[in-house]
């Protein structure tokens, strides 16, 4: 997360940049000593400022000749941790004014101690300013500000030390880092960038260096949504309670509540809620404000699954309930509610999908979540595979939820037509009491169905209770039901000589 | 009115839907151990009537007795009333989520506060009752229609009600499967227990009945003994209702 936060947060290169360039301005008056004026690092970073430790970088210093100094040989060192292998290579450059000189030098780098010792045929003049470039050097993998230090040798023997150098602004690379970095370098992964679309969308380095990122953003979000969903479930609850109670004060409160919520975007609600309660005082955690607005919003959604599964539930049940002397709250209690779970479960689980990807509008008012970790990559980068990145980090919970959506509205629709088996049928030859069990769904459904049927006709004809009867219609009415009890009483007789 | 003491007894019972007056002044006694058959067509009001009994219907006008207490005074205690009141449904109604065994318990450890045992041995014994001791750990899908009736049957036993309420508790059953459920309510009746049978099961009313009432219109047209009222109707609307099924 910091290498690539760091520059945004506190623009650490360019400040170390504009430093760079005041001293260069002032450096003259300063003059008497030799002094390095310049130092940089390239960045090693795909698409961002970073310069990453530990990773090959190319380093300028740049030093000017103090006045009445000759200078014959020159040592940088670098950090204390950086690394100079068999790749790496130095360029000389002095400069008077804006004229390149090409004197005579030996340039050497020392792998061992990390430096480069530089030496001149003819003493370097006053005013004459010395480039060195550092190629595939590394410099040490930590976060912070790193300095090259160093010696210079005057025609006349003396050794100086140099001044400290500018700041270099460094920073950790981590795996993914390196692996992204190394996976920049591969001929494949060169090609594939090659095609702007795959660059743009799918880039291979930043896939690997912002997982790590955006995994950061998927744990909060996911944090947020596993916080605000559970709180969200007894405030639902008690809305829906409220909603189908008798007192009409309960209805109207749960009534605004689910209305105002649900007739309102999210977003304007997190808006109000981030912006209003600062401008009265009431100042409460990013994160804890999150959680409650989503909590809030989502037990509105949560109420009318809530109200919607009760009333699912066959006003026979409340009846069978109540006429065995249940009072009101043992019948929701016992009888409605565990009924209402089962039905309720696949809905609840969509709603917490939605509220899992809307945690994502928060990223407007600047909760660090997946959305908001990945769009600050992609500002750095002005590429979008960040933003590929994190809508797989949204699959991940959504896809499998979905599936398990689609399995349990499966599952419910079986056992609303057949049920499961009975318990006493043991552990052993599992296989034997599923291939049974299957069997009496089967019969189980066919039986209901046709007992379905049956009910159906038989209502039709004899409990047609619907409506002020006339005189005609009533004894329309006489007549099938006659018919039907006669139907009855046939197969009553069937089954009497049987 | 009978020498064993009055179980329930409905004085001008009226009960309106909205302007729809479905029961018109309704007077029927039921003397305890008595086993009442309602006729009627459909749309008449039995079932209304039945659920007054237990209060599932609030009764727009009238009184009902229970035992000689006044169920229909705001003070009666609706769910105590109910524990004394065995009621069985056309559409069973039984718990979907709880075994025949837990549907039987469930009430007498909520409402009875018996202990788990007590519960469990009780309700062996009521579905032994009903011929469904071995189908203790079915749960209701997994019952023909006329074993999920007979559970029921057993779960409002359970609570030893002093009388018990049919509404048409065979009429959604299979034919081969409404013998099952009359046979327990024939042996219910001939151990003494109250009942008032609201049903379409002619013979059935004729075997067990001590009286027959027939509703027409929510008024009670005709009362009196099976022989009476199946033989010698006084009423031309009762003729007509029967006409059409002998
Ligand atoms: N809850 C109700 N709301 C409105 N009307 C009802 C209700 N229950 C029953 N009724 C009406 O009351 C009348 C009698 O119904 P019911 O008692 O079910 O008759 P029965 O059981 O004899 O067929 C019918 O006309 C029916 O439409
Ligand atoms: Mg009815």
């Amino acid at each position: 997360m910091a290498a690539y936060l760091k520059p945004v947060l506190k623009h650490g290169l360019v400040t170390a940049l504009a430093l760079s360039l005041v001293l260069t301005f002032i450096s003259p008056l300063l003059a008497g000593a030799m002094s390095v004026d310049v130092t940089t690092a390239k960045s090693n970073e795909t698409g961002t400022g970073s310069v990453l430790g530990g990773e090959p970088t190319r380093v300028t210093w740049e030093a000017l000749v103090g006045d009445g100094e000759q200078v014959s040989a020159v040592r940088v060192e670098l950090p204390e941790g950086s690394s100079i292998t068999d790749d790496s290579s130095v360029k000389v450059t002095v400069l008077e004014g804006t004229t390149r000189l090409s004197p005579e030098n030996t340039a050497v780098m020392n792998k061992g101690d990390a430096s480069v010792d530089v030496s001149f045929a003819a003493p370097l003049q006053p005013g004459q300013r010395l480039r060195l470039e550092m190629y595939k050097v590394s410099l040490p993998n930590v976060n912070g500000e790193v300095t090259l230090s160093g010696t210079y040798t005057l025609a006349n023997g003396q050794v100086l030390d140099l001044a400290p150098s500018p700041a270099i602004e460094v920073t950790h690379a981590s795996t993914a880092e390196k692996i992204s970095n190394w996976l920049g370098e591969q001929p494949a992964v060169q090609a594939w960038n090659s095609v702007t679309f795959l660059r743009l969308f799918f880039q291979p380095e930043l896939i690997v260096s912002s997982i790590p990122i955006v995994a950061v953003g998927w744990l909060i979000s996911l944090g947020l949504v596993l916080v605000g969903f559970p709180l969200a479930i007894p405030i639902g609850l008690i809305a829906a309670f409220m909603k189908i109670a008798r007192a009409r004060i309960l209805h109207v409160l749960a009534a605004i509540y689910t209305g105002v919520v649900r007739g309102t975007p999210l977003f304007l609600q997190i808006y109000i809620a981030f912006f209003g309660l600062p401008l009265l005082g009431i100042d409460i955690n990013q994160y804890v404000l999150a959680i409650i607005v989503l909590a809030v919003n989502s037990g509105a959604y949560l109420c009318e699954i809530f109200r919607a599964g009760i009333q699912s539930v066959p006003n026979g049940q409340f009846e069978a309930a109540r006429s065995l002397g249940m009072t009101g709250p043992q019948t929701m209690f016992y009888v409605i509610i565990p009924q209402t779970i089962r039905r309720v479960i696949p809905t609840m689980t969509s709603e917490f999908i939605l509220l899992y990807k809307d945690t994502s509008l928060l990223a407007a008012v600047g909760v660090m979540e997946l959305m908001l970790y990945s769009r600050s990559i992609v500002s750095l980068t002005g590429n979008m595979t960040p933003y590929i990145v994190a809508a797989c980090f949204y699959l991940i919970v959504t896809l499998p939820l979905i599936r398990v959506v689609g399995n349990l509205e499966k599952r419910l629709a079986l056992a609303d037509s057949g049920g499961s088996a009975p318990k006493k049928k043991g552990r052993k030859n599992r296989r034997g009491a599923f291939a049974q069990m299957r069997e009496e769904i089967a019969v189980n459904t066919e039986q209901a169905a046709e007992e379905l049927q049956e009910q159906v006709r038989i209502e039709a004809h004899v409990d047609d209770a619907s409506g002020p009867l006339d005189m005609d219609e009533a004894l329309d009415e006489l007549q099938d039901g006659a018919a039907v009890d006669a139907q009855i009483a046939d197969a009553d007789e069937r089954g009497a000589q049987r | 009115m009978s020498e064993h003491g009055s179980m329930i007894s409905i004085q001008h019972l009226s009960k309106c839907f909205g302007d729809n007056e479905v029961l018109k002044d309704v007077n029927i006694e039921v003397a305890k151990g008595e086993v009442v058959v309602v006729l009627g067509p459909s749309g008449s009001g039995k079932s209304t009537m039945l659920r007054c009994i237990n209060l599932l219907e609030k009764p727009t006008g009238g009184h009902i007795f229970i035992e000689d207490k006044e169920i229909t005074d705001p003070k009666t205690d609706v769910n105590k009333l109910r524990e004394h009141v065995g009621m069985v449904f056309q559409q069973f109604n039984l718990f979907p989520q709880l075994t025949a065994l837990k549907n039987v318990m469930l009430a007498q450890r909520k409402v009875l506060k018996r202990s788990k045992e007590e519960a469990e041995r009780i309700a062996r014994f009521e579905l032994d009752r009903v011929g469904l001791g071995d189908r203790a750990d079915y749960f209701p899908a997994q019952l023909s229609g006329g074993q999920q009736q007979r559970v029921a049957i057993a779960r409002a036993l359970a609570m030893e009600p002093h009388v018990m309420l049919f509404d048409e508790a065979t009429s959604a059953l299979d034919p081969e499967l409404v013998r099952g459920v009359l046979d327990v309510m024939h042996s219910l009746a001939e151990e003494g227990m109250t009942m008032v049978v609201v049903t379409h099961e002619m013979q059935f009313a004729k075997d067990v009945a001590d009286r027959v009432i027939f509703m027409e219109g929510g008024v009670v047209v005709e009362e009196g003994t099976p022989d009476e009222v199946f033989n010698h109707p006084k009423h031309e609307r009762t003729k007509n209702f029967l006409g059409h099924i002998q």
